[in-house]
Formats: structure tokens, sequence, C-alpha cells
């Protein structure tokens, strides 16, 4: 899995790419909690994640509370269907702000 | 595979009455990845769709996740072994370890919407499977799914 972080305008946005499974998902949880209090508006770009496990969205769930408490936005955008089916099959999809594409993840802060 | 990935992986296609796969390998979070691309081309091979085979492969995942997980603590020397079958009915699939065994009272799967983070695998295991069967013995744990392919999710 990689990680990188990036600016777009006054927002940061996280991009991932391969799988993320409980090997990998400590990783990502890092970069999210340590990115999270530098902006008012962090956006996960999910568009390269071919799979992600449970831990994975536990840890979107703790970043997503961790946010709430700092009163800062979560976000996230372009979910691939495969990814999609597990945000569907946990009913957690509701709990987040998802946008379609970058555009509108920055566009919409 | 990785060269970095320690222990062996045994396959066998072909069962005796139908497509068979078989894993003997180590509690290593780095097989999930081997294991989700053959449970899924397996599934598809049976007779599934996309979703189906997206779904099975998530709850076996899952289930795999589990064992490395609270049988072995994360520790990566267990031994596990998925036996995953074509049945007349679907697929059968048991996953065998020789970890601590469950707790049965604790396996708890997260109500669907909230926002706890436990329970999800549990959870995603149950809503995709059709019967979800744990089983003890001096030998080891076993967890014995199965999917029919009537059910729809």
């Amino acid at each position: 899995m990689k990680i990188s972080v990036r600016d777009a305008g006054s927002i940061k946005i996280v991009d991932v790419q391969g799988d993320v499974d409980m090997g990998t998902s400590p990783d990502l949880r890092k970069v999210l909690l340590a990115t999270l209090p530098e902006t008012t508006r962090l956006a996960l770009n999910l568009e390269a994640i071919r799979y992600i496990d449970s831990s994975g969205i536990a840890t979107l769930i703790e970043v997503l509370k961790r946010s709430q408490g700092l009163k800062k936005e979560f976000v996230l955008f372009g979910l691939r269907p495969a990814v999609e089916n597990v945000f569907q099959l946990t009913h957690v999809i509701k709990l987040f702000q998802v946008f379609k594409s970058e555009q509108e993840a920055v566009g919409a802060s | 595979m990785s060269a970095k990935v320690r222990g062996t992986i045994s396959r066998t296609i072909m069962g005796a009455n139908g497509l068979e796969l078989r894993f003997v390998m180590k509690s290593d979070p780095r097989y999930l990845q081997v294991v989700r691309g053959a449970v899924g081309s397996l599934a598809a091979a049976i007779g599934w769709d996309e979703s189906d085979c997206m779904a099975i492969t998530m709850a076996l995942d899952e289930a795999l996740a589990n064992v490395i997980r609270h049988a072995y603590h994360n520790r990566r020397d267990g031994e596990v072994e998925l036996m995953c079958r074509e049945s007349a009915e679907g697929l059968e699939a048991i996953l065998s370890d020789r970890g601590e065994a469950p707790d049965q009272s604790k396996i708890c799967a997260r109500k669907p919407g909230s926002d706890t983070q436990g329970g999800l695998g549990t959870h995603i295991i149950r809503d995709v499977m059709d019967t979800v069967t744990y089983e003890n013995s001096p030998a080891g744990n076993r967890l014995i799914l199965t999917k029919r392919f009537q059910k729809t999710i």
C-alpha cells in the first residue's frame, strides 16, 4: 500500500493505493491522524484502493470521530464499486460525507 | 508471492468431486492478499457472479483476519489452514488453527449503521454466509462456513 499527502487549496488530500487490510491499515491510521490537525478539511482519495476490510473501515470511523472532536471535516471521495460494497455491507456509508470526485470534495469546503 | 513472505502455501485446485482449494500458511497478514485473490477466483469458477465473489472473498478474509487477531494475538508464526470446496449446494470453507479458542459468548456482530469499530468483521461474515459454525477440540479450533447458491445478499 502506498500513501501520500498533498495540498489542494486550503485542504489536505491523502491518496492511498493498494489494499487496506489488517496488515496495512495501521500505516493509514498513522498518516490520517497525523495529518488531521494540520487542516480544516481532510479528504481521503479511495480511487486507487482495490480492497478495504473491516479494520480499514474501523480506522476511518476512528478518524471521523477524532475529526468531530477537533471540529474538523473528514470526507471521502472516489469510491470504486468493490470498496463501496464493503461500506454497504457494514452499513457505515451514511456516517461519512462521500463525494464522487476530488473536485466535488474540494469544492464543497 | 514476494520472497519476503515466509511460509508455505500448498494448493489443490481440483478436489475429488469438484473444485477444492487448500492453503496451509502462517498467521502472517501478508497472506491475506494472496488468499483473497485465490478465493475470489474459486468462487467465480464455481459459478457466482462478481458481486457474490467479492462478498465471499470479504467474508473469508475477515474470518482469516479474526484468526490472526484473536487466536494468535497478531503473532505471525501460528499455523492456519483454509480449505474451500465446491459442495452440492454451493461452497464450504473450513478454517483451522491451533491458537487460543474463541470465547463464543464474546463473539458479537456490530449493529448495522452504528459507529462502533468492533464486530464489523463478524457482521460481514454472518451477513454473507448462510451458516457459521465454531468447533473447539484439543486439536484446535475450526470455523465452518457455508454459502448456498440461492441466497441473495
